[in-house]
This record gives structure tokens, C-alpha cells and sequence, in this order.
């Protein structure tokens, strides 16, 4: 029965080639599309996961309100991991980590500066599992000056040779390597190549509940509750940093909790990669977030149903065709159930060949895929039982949500109705027909409506004032590796007629930057912690920034040294209102306090990104590592290699690297732009497949009006108006799925845009485009068939009768 | 007795009136008989037909057959499964009566042999004539030794030769003792049969 069943399953298949394409097609798609997405969500879930107490260990991580401002860092102070583990029995171990950025490696005369380097507690390898391949097994870190390399750093340095004793040289300090330790797993959220004792770290040796800086890890009791851990560590904070507060500030505690707050928080190791808020200073790594995990998964449902939706209107649809058999199959003694059973068996079949064919597209597509998410998915993947189970599941459910229908539908025919093919004007069958339809264009139309408004936000992103010109600024962070002949270099530069302005400063609004950040007093008590830049006389013009008030810094050096330039941010959330100049408040600098004047306010400018809102800033005038340099003309790439041979007349065994402060920005916003690829393509193959079933509606619907259309046509019809008679219906339907899919879409991508501090206003021309992209398309879809119905000859379709 | 239709009448409601299919229908068959219903367009022999194949209800009366199981279809447009060839549209009804594989092969390597188209036994429907068709569909329709015969307008799509030997097999069928009940415009054919039952408007108005 069975072999039958497959049979003319096999058979209706080749029979009905474009049909069939369509639906294998397109279910390949949805289901291709859907896996990919598990596969990422999957990796997604893993991080961190490959550590053996992956639910015992916890991250201390501290956050704050002070004065309104709302301080999240992942790191915290050098002695809480030693102090929570002294004061709770709970606390089974703590390690710390102090990362150290681009450190200068040097081995025998080459110097190096790419490793990813971190000092750690010697129990580092006791919490996480990072196994040691070569080397000391036990205890390679106990010691002071010893330092642990990953595979990969170690090939980098030795090549075939033995690491283990060599010594390296790590910012001009000499370390013993020994043990080797295999390539972190990718699903880490830290990725160190090097690995020194924190031993021999007199800062890691620090008492200081007043500065930060270190990553702290826990290791809990098995089966403990983390939060009622977590509400004891407030007295814990009174004990030790009330002292210190009271002698470096003047003030109590409890004078400064009484209107601001600060705490030390866990955090459970497997939520850092996607549950992380911290500042951009403290992560370690850009992780993922649940948001788009939420959003990924969603999208990968919507691409199954719309393909099964596909799948069952299709069926149902050429149901109409397999009539006759029905009623010939019953009348020689079929069951209804044998009838369900051999329907439900060649969705089977289809399914089936789906999934290879999603299989396939798999293979094909995950590079890219890849490249896409920037992540490093593996085919092997797709053997792990949990796939393999996934996929067995996904062939049953798919098999059964897009058959069971069909299969009822059909064999609830009555023989003799179905012989004469009476059964044809059915009209709830149609009903259910165009839900379905409505339900994929629903999904269509909100998916082109949220990659309008991604698109929108990105452009708004690209051409908002962001207070200064981004456009032409080369940055050379890396130039305090000259020395004293980086003012030399400098004027070298300036030689150059490519360049209009040079400025020395390592702060840069967008990208890697300086980062500073110190509080400031007014009135002899504590304000507030703001944002300090070291610039130079040249810094305001050199960016395009604009003074709304006062003047610049002279460019007599140290005449300003205690005048200031500060944002309007500033000036705002002080309340110095019209008259800013002159006033004078206290800053701390490199931890002495001075007062300093203002002398001019500098308009606003992002220094962060659109994400968050402009910040208080206060520019001293101070000297700082850096170049930021104002090109003219077209000859960009020129200028950098002219400036790249002036670096390297210096000899100073570095590479000379630079940064287009334009990439900066561009790169801030990365993940919104991935998400914006994302959308679009995923708004693209749910169109094309949601597409693929109108297309199969029409040409079911112009082969059941084969008849009347050549009736139409001798009485004089035109080939526009059968077009138009045929697509009107089609067109009403998507219409109907705007005022399901806009509203819906506008909500959740309000919520999206809530993530930007400046974002894009939501307007109804954007409606109005997304609602005459998807008719444009449905209609291209549907006049495929209909036009060629309309022009069939109507002799033709009268004959058959 | 192979059946006994009583009283039997069939009607759809049209507008308010009621339009009756069968009206006041009155017969039995025996068993080796060979009817022949006829009438003109309408006269509700098909329904008629389709009713004693308990493929189609009816509103009031009594109806009785006593072989529920054994009723062989043959239609005017053989009514073939075009996705299946010779041989599979001939083991289709054995596959619902689940016989054993072996027993299938044999029962239509039998009716292939007797109807002489084992060399056609690989072909599709459409690869045939419309004579080598209606063979098919009497070959299936015997494959599962059917007491009772149920044929509409068996030769309504065939030209005079082929209808000749249709009907001669029917004949020969008969002759055997197989009963059947054919639905015929044609007064050459119902020669053919030991009966005729006239219809018009639904009744029966000779017998």
C-alpha cells in the first residue's frame, strides 16, 4: 500500500513539474532559512557553556547612580574578589583578571603588538576550562613573572619550537612561559592569547575600593541562590569602602548613599554573552543580545509557517486535480482514512525532498552566512544529535501542519461529486484559502515595513549633525611609539599639501579612544563624574566643531592650562545658563584637585554613539598622545602612503597603523547594520516564497476560470481587463494584510528605535512605500499567469468542452 | 434475489418546489440477470444507477442488497487513475480489500491474461485507445469477483467496433453468471440484456 502510496505520490510530482517546483522550493527555503537561524540562536545559547561549572561561577559586576548618571561597569575593585571570599562561606573561589590592551611582545629582535594579553589569578585554570595541552598541568602560574600562551600565539612566536621555558618580553617586562593552553573556544565571551601571573602584579596587590579595573569571577556553592548571596554585599561595601570614601572625598557613606547608589551585582557566567548592559570600557567583547536572538527566532518561525501556509494552499488548491482519483479510489473501496493516509504520506515526500534540498542550500549558503553574522558555524553542526532530532521532528511537524489539511480536505470528497468535479465552487475552502494568503502578506509587508525603517535609522545615523565633520580624518593613535620625535613628525605632516590641519589628541569621537572620565566639584561638593578630553589648540577646528561661546585655547602653550572649553551638555545639567564663561569649578586630575575656568563652550557633539544620549564633556588643555590629521582633496590613499614612509624614517619597530575616523563611525554601528542585512534579505526569501504561493494560486485560479475567461473573450473582453479581473481579488487580499502587518509593524519597530537616544521619526510615507513595494511585487507575481490566460486563444479553452 | 428496491423516491429542493430524481421506484433483481435501464436525458437513470452503488443517498423508501461487498463500477469514461499504469489501476481495489502481495499478482496477471493486454500492462491510461480503456476499466472492476455489475453508458464514449466487443464481454460475463445492471441510450446495446427498465422523469414506466 505503502509503495503505492509513493508511487503516485513520485508520479503527481513529475506530473505537475512547476507546481511541485514550486512548493519543494519553497518549503527548501523556509526550512534552509529556519535552520541556518537555529543554528546561529543555538551558538548563540552555547557561550560559555564548555566550562565544567558553567552554573556555579559568577561575574561581580558593579552598578551606579551618582547624580543621575547611571554607571554600569563589568569590572570592579582589585580586593573584592579576596574580600567576598574571605567574608562568605558560600563563595567557594574567586579569579581575577586585569586585561591589558596591545601590549608591545617582543622575542629575540621582533617586536609584536597583536596579542590579546591578561593578567590573571593563579586559580585562573580551577574556574574556567581551558585545558593545558603542553607544559605544567598543576600550577603554571603560581609564580611571579610566568605567563601562559595559547596554541596559535605560541606557533606565532616559536613556530615548531618547544615554548615551554622560553622567555618573552611583555611591554619590556621578561616572562617564563609555562604551559600552553588550546585556542579558546569561540563560544567564549573573552578571547586572551596570553595569559601572565597576576603574582608579580603590584597593582593587582591594590586595597583600594576606590578605583576598578579587574574582572571578578566567583565560584558558588552548587545549587545556591545567587541573589540572596547578593543582597549581603551592600553591608560588605559600607565595611570597606566607607573608610576609604570618607578619606579621599570628605564624605560619610551614608552622606553619599543618601542620594546616590552603587552596588556590587552577579551575574551568571552563561548570561554575560547576551544579557550585558555594561559601558563600552568594560566589555570585554561586543556579545550578542537576547533582542535580536528573540527577533532571529521569530523571523525563523515566520519563514517555516509561511512556507507550510505555502505548502497547504498549494495542496488544497491542486486538489481540484486530484479529484477524479479521489472519487475513483473511493468508489473502488477506499477508506476515508487510507485516503488521509495517502495524502499525509506524499506530503511526506515533499517534505522530504525539501529537506534535502534545504540541505543542500545549507552547505551552500553557511560561508556566507557566516561572514554575515560573523561567526564561524560549522556543517558538522547539523550532525550533533539535537539537529539530527530537530531535523526528524521538523520532517513530522512540517509533514502533518502542511498535510493534515489538504488530506481532509481532499478526501472528504464525495465520489460522485468529485467524478463530475462538481465540488469546484466551494466557497469557504476559498475562505480559509485567502486567510492564508492574508497571513503571508501580513508577514511580507511587516517585514519590508521594519527594513524601511532599519534603512531609514541608518541614513538618519549617516547624515545627522553630529557636531563635527567626519568626513577626511585620518587617525594616528599609535604616534606616542615616536617619543619625543612625535612633534617633528608632526610638523612633517603639516608639510604635506594634502593636509589641511594636525592636531595632537588620542580622543576620538567615534572608535578606539582615549578615555577619561573624572569627577568634578562645584561649590566645594562633589557634582558629578563627566567626560575629560585632552586636546590642543588645534583639536576645535582640526574636527569642524563649532564654539558657540568664548574663545579656543591660545596657542601658547600652558598659557590656558587652567581654563577649560566645555560642552553645552554641560553647561545645561549645571545650570550656568546664558553666562558660562568664567565660572569655575574642581576638577581632579591625575588625582589632585584644581580649579579650573571656563572659557568657552564647544556645541554639542556625539563623542559616544547615537545610542546614548551627549554627555557632559570638559576639554582641558593638556597634551595627549595621538594625531588626528585633516585631509584636503581626493588623495586620501596617497597621503597615507606618503605619511606611512615619514614613519617609517623613524625606525621605531612598529608598524605604522591608522584609522579613517569615518570607519569608526560606520563600524559603531555594526550590529544595527548586520540587523539591517539581515532584515533585508530575510524580507526578500519571505516575499519570494510568499510569492511563490500566489503565484501557484493564480494558476489554479486561471485554469478553474479557463472557461469562462474564453466566454469573456468572445463576448469582447480585453486582455487588461481579465488581467485586472484576475489580480483584483489577489490585490485586495494583500491590501487587507496592511492593516494587520503596519500596525504590527510599527510597534515592535518602535521598540527597536527606543534603543537610539536620536532616531528617525516613523512617517507615513514609509507606510506608503512599504504598502507600494509588496502590491508592486504581488502584482508583477500574479499578471505572470494572468496575462497569459487572458491572451490564450479563447477557441482553445471553448473546445475542451 | 440479488437486490429489492420499495417505494424508493429521490428529490431536491429547488425554489420551493420539490423536484423528484426517483419517484415511487419499484423493482427487484436476480441474480445472472442482465438489465438494461433507458431513458432520455434527465430521466434519472444514472441517479438510479448511482443509488444501487450506494454511491448516492436517497430520501425515502427501501432499499436492499444482499451482497454489500461485490459491486463492480464501470463508467462511461472509465474513470482510470492517470498516474497509474495498466497493472496498478487493475490491483488498486485488491490493495483496499488488502490482499496478500503474492494473491495480487496472481488475481491480475489472471485478468490481464483474460482480457488479453498483458503486453499493455506497463502502459498509462492515455497510451491507450478508448476501447483498450474501457477494458482496463472492466478488468478492474472484475478483479474482485463482484456479484453485480453496476455500468454507465459503458459505450457512450467508444465507437461501434469497440462497442461490439464490450458489450460481447459484458455478454460473456454474464453468461457466466456475474449479474449486471447497465445504464444505455443505446436500443443495440440493451439487446444485449435480459431486461429493460424505462425511465421517465424519474419513474419507471415499463419494466
Amino acid at each position: 500500500m505503502i509503495r503505492n502510496y509513493i508511487k503516485i505520490a513520485w508520479r503527481n510530482l513529475i506530473k505537475n513539474k512547476a507546481i511541485s517546483s514550486i512548493n519543494i522550493i519553497g518549503l527548501a527555503i523556509g526550512i534552509a532559512s529556519c535552520l541556518l537561524i537555529v543554528l546561529f540562536v543555538l551558538d548563540e545559547l552555547s557561550y560559555d557553556r564548555f566550562n565544567e561549572r558553567k552554573d556555579e561561577v559568577f561575574r561581580v559586576v558593579f552598578r551606579a547612580n551618582v547624580n543621575g548618571e547611571l554607571i554600569k561597569e563589568a569590572v570592579v575593585m582589585p580586593p573584592v574578589a579576596q574580600t567576598l571570599k574571605q567574608e562568605f562561606p558560600e563563595v567557594v573561589d574567586a579569579t581575577r583578571f586585569k586585561r591589558i590592551p596591545s601590549p608591545k611582545v617582543s622575542y629575540e629582535k621582533n617586536n609584536y603588538r597583536n596579542g590579546k594579553f591578561a593578567y590573571v589569578d593563579p586559580n585562573f585554570f580551577d574556574v574556567f576550562t581551558l585545558p593545558i595541552i603542553k607544559g605544567n598541568k598543576v600550577a603554571p602560574l603560581d609564580k611571579p613573572n610566568t605567563i601562559v600562551l595559547t596554541k596559535n600565539e605560541a606557533i606565532k612566536y616559536f613556530g615548531k619550537e618547544d615554548p615551554i621555558g622560553k622567555i618573552l618580553l611583555v611591554n619590556d617586562l621578561q616572562f617564563e612561559i609555562t604551559a600552553i593552553i588550546d585556542n579558546m573556544p569561540n563560544n567564549s565571551h573573552f578571547h586572551f592569547d596570553m595569559l601572565a601571573s597576576m603574582v608579580g602584579y603590584s597593582a593587582a596587590k591594590n586595597t583600594s575600593w576606590m578605583n576598578s579595573g579587574f574582572y571578578t569571577y566567583l565560584v558558588l556553592k552548587k545549587g545556591l541562590d545567587y541573589k540572596s548571596l547578593e543582597s549581603k554585599f551592600s553591608a560588605i561595601i559600607e565595611k570597606y569602602m566607607g573608610p576609604q570614601m570618607k578619606e579621599e572625598t570628605g564624605m560619610t557613606f551614608a552622606e553619599f548613599t543618601k542620594d546616590n547608589q552603587l552596588g556590587l551585582f552577579l551575574q551568571p557566567l552563561t548570561d554575560i554573552h547576551l544579557n550585558s548592559d555594561f559601558s563600552s570600557a568594560s566589555t570585554l567583547e561586543q556579545g550578542g543580545d537576547m533582542k535580536s536572538v528573540y527577533i532571529f527566532c521569530s523571523i525563523a518561525l515566520f519563514m517555516l509557517l509561511i512556507a507550510c501556509v505555502n505548502f497547504m494552499n498549494l495542496s488544497t488548491a491542486s486538489a481540484t486535480k486530484r479529484a477524479k482519483e479521489v472519487g475513483v479510489r473511493k468508489v473502488l473501496g477506499s477508506k476515508k482514512s487510507q485516503l488521509i493516509g495517502q495524502f499525509l504520506t506524499e506530503a511526506f515526500f515533499s517534505t522530504a525532498a525539501a529537506m534535502l534540498l534545504a540541505v543542500i542550500l545549507i552547505v551552500i549558503m553557511l560561508p556566507f552566512f557566516n561572514n554575515l553574522f560573523d561567526k564561524e558555524l560549522q556543517m558538522t553542526y547539523l550532525l550533533e544529535p539535537q539537529i539530527v532530532f530537530t531535523l526528524v521532528s521538523l520532517l513530522i511537524v512540517i509533514s502533518l501542519l502542511a498535510g493534515v489539511y489538504p488530506a481532509f480536505y481532499i478526501a472528504s470528497f464525495k465520489p460522485i461529486a468529485a467524478l463530475k468535479s462538481k465540488f469546484l465552487s466551494t466557497g469557504n475552502k476559498k475562505g480559509v484559502r485567502s486567510g492564508l494568503v492574508v497571513f503571508q502578506f501580513v508577514i511580507s509587508a511587516g517585514l519590508i515595513l521594519a527594513t524601511l525603517i532599519v534603512d531609514k535609522q541608518m541614513t538618519f545615523i549617516q547624515n545627522k549633525d553630529i557636531g563635527y565633520n567626519k568626513k577626511q580624518l585620518l587617525v594616528l593613535r599609535e604616534s606616542y611609539f615616536l617619543g619625543p620625535n612625535q612633534t617633528s613628525f608632526k610638523n612633517q605632516i603639516l608639510t604635506d599639501p594634502r593636509v589641511e590641519r594636525v592636531t595632537s589628541s588620542g580622543h576620538v569621537p567615534a572608535g578606539v579612544t582615549n578615555n577619561s572620565v573624572t569627577g568634578i566639584y562645584v561649590n566645594q561638593k562633589f557634582d558629578r563624574r563627566v567626560n575629560i578630553f585632552y586636546i590642543d589648540d588645534e583639536y576645535i577646528p582640526t574636527m569642524g566643531m563649532k564654539l558657540i561661546e568664548g574663545r579656543n585655547f591660545s596657542n601658547n602653550f600652558g598659557a590656558d592650562s587652567l581654563n577649560i572649553i566645555v560642552n553645552e551638555t554641560t553647561i545645561n545639567k549645571l545650570g550656568y545658563g546664558s553666562n558660562p564663561i568664567g565660572k569655575t569649578m574642581i576638577i581632579g586630575v591625575n588625582d589632585d584637585l584644581k580649579t579650573f575656568k571656563i572659557i568657552g563652550v564647544v556645541k554639542d557633539f556625539h563623542f559616544r554613539s547615537l545610542h546614548q544620549k551627549i554627555e557632559p564633556l570638559i576639554m582641558l588643555n593638556k597634551s595627549s598622545s595621538g594625531l588626528i590629521v585633516r585631509a584636503k582633496g581626493a588623495d586620501m590613499s596617497g597621503l597615507i602612503t606618503s605619511i606611512s614612509k615619514l614613519w617609517n624614517n623613524y625606525q621605531v619597530n612598529e608598524p605604522f597603523t591608522y584609522t579613517l575616523l569615518d570607519d569608526s563611525y560606520n563600524e559603531t554601528y555594526m550590529a544595527e547594520q548586520r540587523m539591517g542585512t539581515i532584515l533585508k534579505i530575510f524580507a526578500i526569501l519571505t516575499i519570494f516564497i510568499a510569492c511563490l504561493g500566489l503565484f501557484g494560486l493564480v494558476t489554479f485560479t486561471t485554469e478553474q476560470r479557463f472557461k469562462e475567461i474564453g466566454v469573456r473573450k468572445v463576448l469582447g473582453s480585453t486582455v487588461s481587463q481579465i488581467v485586472l479581473m484576475i489580480s483584483e481579488y489577489f490585490i485586495k487580499l494583500v491590501m487587507v494584510s496592511f492593516a494587520i502587518a503596519f500596525p504590527l509593524g510599527y510597534y515592535s519597530m518602535n521598540i527597536w528605535l527606543q534603543d537610539f537616544a536620536y532616531r528617525t521619526k516613523i512617517e507615513w510615507p514609509t507606510f506608503l512605500i512599504a504598502g507600494f513595494i509588496t502590491i508592486c511585487i504581488a502584482f508583477i507575481t500574479i499578471s505572470f499567469r494572468s496575462i497569459k490566460a487572458a491572451q490564450t486563444n479563447p477557441i482553445k479553452s471553448l473546445r475542451t468542452e | 434475489m440479488i437486490l429489492q428496491i420499495k417505494n424508493l423516491f429521490k428529490w431536491e429542493n429547488s425554489g420551493g418546489n420539490r423536484v423528484f430524481l426517483l419517484n415511487d421506484i419499484d423493482f427487484t433483481v436476480n441474480e445472472g440477470e442482465f438489465i438494461s435501464i433507458m431513458g432520455p436525458s434527465g430521466s434519472g437513470k444514472t441517479t438510479l444507477l448511482n443509488v444501487i452503488g450506494m454511491l448516492d443517498g436517497f430520501n425515502e423508501g427501501e432499499y436492499t442488497f444482499f451482497h454489500k461487498e461485490y459491486i463492480g463500477f464501470v463508467f462511461q469514461s472509465y474513470h482510470l487513475i492517470d498516474e497509474l499504469t495498466v497493472y496498478e489501476n487493475i490491483e488498486t481495489p485488491l490493495l483496499y480489500k488488502k490482499h496478500r502481495s503474492s494473491e495480487r499478482k496472481a488475481l491480475v496477471a489472471d485478468m490481464l491474461d483474460r482480457f488479453n493486454i498483458v503486453g499493455k500492462k506497463d502502459l498509462f491510461p492515455a497510451q491507450l485507445s478508448g476501447g483498450q480503456q474501457q477494458l482496463v476499466g472492466i478488468a478492474r472492476a472484475l478483479i474482485t469477483s463482484p456479484k453485480l455489475i453496476l455500468a454507465d453508458e459503458p459505450t457512450g464514449n467508444l465507437n461501434s467496433k469497440q462497442s461490439d466487443e464490450i458489450m460481447t464481454l459484458f455478454k460473456q460475463l454474464n453468461d457466466e453468471g456475474v449479474t449486471i445492471i447497465q445504464v444505455t441510450h443505446s436500443e443495440k446495446n440493451a439487446a444485449y440484456g435480459s431486461r429493460i427498465i424505462n425511465l421517465l422523469d424519474g419513474r419507471i414506466v415499463s419494466n
